[in-house]
């Protein structure tokens, strides 16, 4: 009979503090794989505290699970911070409710972690809870959402391939770009913004990419084929040109052309956008969803020249 | 302060041994000046439809002369400079004034100097030091640093700033801003020229946390650190490997605070709780001769492989190329007719997610053949392939890409000129399918080209002729472009002057709009003033009007370059 007593008065105590501390848990249906680009759009947790005082110091359990109830991650209690709240709502973002230096993955998800800063493509299930600092009651129900970690991979430009070569006259009007689509496909439409940019002369490809104005700027929706039509005053070289090429490659690549002189080389590249301008990426390599850049040439020699293979951007 | 004072004092030692030792001192390369105007006006006026492509003005300037000390002592120069304000992410991001600092580490900006005495160069300035394809390669340096080559062994140590701190800029075009950072990367190894080469390389990048006003959500500072062992032989009969494997420990956020258990390489970089570590490797194999190549490459870049000397890797993939060149068909002068290109491979994306793996296949063909003196014929032959499962969609991604192109030239002469006719054919087809429905989207393009170059051979004057077809389909869209261009190259002022004038018209209509005219005119001239000093001068101008596919119907734009300026060459 004591138990009893005792149950109830434990279940009177829970469920006033639950009725003191109403939480909420919105996160984002599928965001980025890498764990430490969640920020508040993706993840918030508000309390709503109505008891009319500051609310008590707590801590906030957290707990990942794959959807067949598999263990993930879970906070290690005794290193989570205090928090505290005051009346009405507060809002916490997953540097609170997702502390990485807090969380404890477990085997195949603590490997692929320390690895990429990234969970395994799979369906999760993220819940949180208010507890004590001491005892770890809980002092709010536990708030469960799913979400869906897809590893987006970015674009590759495809076409004109990478250190390619193409004659003038072939290019005189009109460039086809082609690029791969973000995979796995995402419900969202996407962006595909191109850029272009000229490698100058004694410039490098990426040295261009990160000081030149780019010469096409163009957003394109969904699709993967772009025809530049790019209206660019391209000429042939002289004689002189082919000569002075010549003499740079002596000992070198016979079959090489050399940028400004016999070539023009260009640089190009896909940043990809959500629906609402911003980078879309998975936290791979920059927060700027751009991808590995391609360079291609176009030969300036007359026509009828032999076919070129190679390319030497520093003419010195 | 004292490393650099250190440095200049060891440069000018080396400098004034090695001009004791020998007096003897010559001098090559290239100095000039170069000054362009862009101009753009759009019609009518307020419409914004077609943007600038260059800066309104700019003054370009290079030094690039190679001092000769003697025999053993040479002082190469690398200054290439604009005196437009910009930064990592272009010249239109706002920044209105530089200081002295921003302007020497600018990117657009070199200032290299690199001093060499025997088998010791001093790196100083602007460096774009390729150490390895997985440890830094990419990326240009403002900083200080040598490469010692005693005997055989090599050392190379270099250090410096690769941007610095850019805040975030509303734009247009928003720039997010990015932390100053500074590099570090070290070397050693063994190397015989021909025969063999082993590194061990080190690189190492940190952003500094102070630099930015208020960085912008999404921006954060990293730290990266990279080490690889790379080898590299050469064997009798043109066979040739090398080898890299690498390891990466990367931090991505360095505002998270220190991690115990996350991966360390102490004294070089402290564990985060955003801290990752990969693996990464490269190797090819092949032989290389005069008439034959083959040639295997293997790349494998894991998930969370991250260097900071190639910033824009994508990691997580595996491919495979195998390229192949061979010269045939010897012809009685000993040269060779028939020249073949080919490559064939495939990438896999997404390694580490079973399920997710996109495949990307890849095969490109050149084939060259000069059948006699009158006629050759070149096919080139692309494809790629690409697939990735469907994961929650009804279907897989699956893009086909298909290029054939078929150019023969024919070519005759006489007495008084030389006549080359070139026509050329591209099929040019793009398959895309539809992940909710499964349908496939075709994109045709054919492109037809016909080009006649006639060189009189008295007067050396040579103008081609061209005229191209293009036709773009796809479903509910159809682009025709007719485009017919000339030029003419002709010596003046007693051949002192090479100039080229060049003019193209382009017809381009899509659907059923009215078409849009383009009219594209351009002048090139090189003056030899003397025998070391040319002025050159380019003048283009684009002119495009709009039919009524936009609107304002009927909008026009005016583009214009003029870019003029010296160049001067150092020597004989």
């Amino acid at each position: 009979m004591k138990r009893i007593y005792i149950i109830l008065a434990l279940l009177i105590t829970t469920f006033s503090g639950y009725a003191q501390y109403t939480t909420n848990l919105v996160i984002a249906p599928n965001p980025p794989g890498s764990l430490i680009e969640w920020d508040s759009k993706v993840l918030t947790f508000i309390i709503i505290n109505q008891s009319g005082a500051p609310g008590r110091p707590a801590i906030l359990k957290t707990e990942i699970k794959t959807l067949d109830g598999a263990n993930v991650a879970t906070t290690n209690l005794a290193k989570a911070r205090i928090i505290s709240f005051g009346v009405g709502s507060t809002v916490f973002g997953p540097g609170d409710v997702l502390p990485l230096e807090q969380m404890v993955f477990t085997g195949k998800y603590k490997t692929t972690l320390d690895r990429t800063g990234k969970l395994p493509a799979d369906n999760y299930q993220l819940c949180v809870q208010l507890v004590t600092p001491n005892d770890y009651q809980p002092l709010s129900e536990s708030k469960c959402r799913n979400f869906n970690l897809a590893a987006y991979q970015l674009p590759i430009p495809t076409s004109p391939l990478n250190e390619s070569i193409v004659a003038l006259d072939k290019v005189r009007t009109t460039v086809t770009f082609r690029w791969t689509p973000v995979t796995p496909r995402p419900a969202q439409e996407l962006v595909y913004r191109i850029r272009v940019f000229e490698v100058l002369r004694n410039q490098t490809p990426v040295q261009a990419m990160r000081s030149n104005q780019p010469v096409l700027d163009r957003d394109i929706n969904s699709t993967t084929q772009y025809i530049w039509q790019h209206q660019l005053p391209l000429q042939f070289c002289s004689a002189d040109d082919v000569a002075e090429a010549d003499s740079l490659q002596k000992g070198g690549n016979d079959y090489a052309l050399v940028n400004g002189l016999t070539a023009y080389t260009f640089v190009w590249t896909i940043q990809t956008l959500d629906r609402n301008g911003h980078a879309f990426g998975d936290g791979n390599i920059n927060h700027d969803g751009i991808s590995e850049p391609v360079v291609f040439s176009v030969d300036r020699r007359p026509i009828g020249a032999k076919p070129a293979f190679g390319l030497i951007y520093q003419s010195r | 302060m004292r490393k650099q004072k250190l440095i200049v004092l060891l440069a000018i030692a080396l400098s004034l041994q090695a001009g004791a030792q020998k007096p003897a001192f010559s001098i090559s390369g290239m100095a000039g000046v170069s000054y362009e105007n862009y101009g753009l006006s759009r019609k009518p006026t307020g419409w914004t439809g077609f943007t600038p492509r260059k800066p309104w003005n700019q003054v370009r300037f290079n030094f690039t002369p190679t001092m000769q000390f003697g025999k053993d002592f040479s002082l190469p120069f690398n200054f290439n400079f604009a005196m437009k304000p910009t930064n990592f992410a272009g010249p239109y991001t706002g920044l209105q004034k530089q200081s002295f600092g921003q302007f020497i580490t600018n990117p657009m900006n070199s200032f290299g100097l690199n001093p060499k005495y025997k088998w010791a160069e001093l790196q100083l300035g602007t460096q774009y030091l390729n150490y390895s394809n997985l440890s830094t390669g990419d990326i240009g340096v403002f900083g200080a640093g040598f490469d010692l080559r005693p005997g055989a062994y090599v050392i190379k140590f270099f250090t410096g700033v690769s941007q610095q701190g850019v805040n975030f800029f509303t734009g247009p075009p928003t720039t997010n801003g990015a932390y100053k950072r500074s590099n570090w990367m070290f070397s050693l190894g063994r190397a015989k020229e021909g025969k063999y080469e082993l590194a061990l390389n080190f690189v190492k990048a940190k952003d500094d946390t102070t630099t930015l006003v208020a960085p912008v959500s999404g921006i954060k500072p990293q730290e990266g650190f990279t080490m690889s062992i790379v080898s590299k032989a050469w064997f009798k009969g043109g066979w040739y490997y090398s080898a890299e494997a690498a390891q990466s420990i990367y931090t991505k956020d360095l505002l998270l605070p220190l991690d115990s258990a996350k991966a360390s390489f102490k004294p070089f970089i402290d564990g985060h709780a955003s801290t990752v570590k990969d693996v990464a490797a490269d190797a090819a194999f092949g032989r290389k001769s005069k008439n034959f190549d083959l040639g295997l490459r293997l790349k494998y870049l894991g998930a969370g492989f991250q260097t900071p000397g190639y910033p824009f890797m994508l990691p997580d993939r595996f491919d495979y190329m195998l390229t192949t060149r061979i010269n045939a068909w010897k012809s009685k002068e000993g040269s060779y007719k028939m020249n073949i290109v080919a490559s064939g491979g495939q990438r896999v994306n997404n390694v580490s997610n079973t399920t997710l793996r996109a495949k990307q296949f890849i095969g490109n063909l050149n084939w060259f053949t000069q059948f006699n003196d009158h006629w050759n014929l070149n096919i080139s032959f692309n494809n790629f392939g690409f697939q990735a499962p469907g994961g929650i969609n009804p279907y897989g991604i699956r893009n086909v890409s298909t290029d054939l192109g078929i150019n023969p030239t024919w070519t005759w002469s006489n007495e008084k000129m030389v006549n080359l006719l070139s026509l050329n054919y591209t099929y040019s087809k793009y398959d895309e399918r539809d992940v909710f429905t499964g349908l496939v989207t075709s994109n045709n393009t054919h492109t037809g080209l016909l080009s006649y170059v006639p060189t009189f051979l008295k007067s050396g004057i040579s103008p081609d002729f061209s005229l191209m077809y293009f036709l773009n389909k796809l479903p509910g869209f159809k682009t025709t472009l007719i485009t017919f261009s000339s030029g003419v190259a002709f010596p003046a002022l007693k051949k002192k002057m090479n100039l080229r004038i060049q003019g193209q018209y382009t017809y381009s209509k899509n659907n059923s709009f009215t078409g849009n005219n383009n009219l594209i005119g351009s002048l090139n001239s090189d003056w030899k003033l003397n025998k070391k000093l040319t002025w050159t001068t380019f003048i283009s101008t684009n002119q495009f009007h709009y039919g009524n596919e936009i609107t304002p119907n009927n909008a026009r734009y005016l583009e214009s370059t003029i870019r003029t300026g010296f160049q001067y060459k150092f020597g004989k």
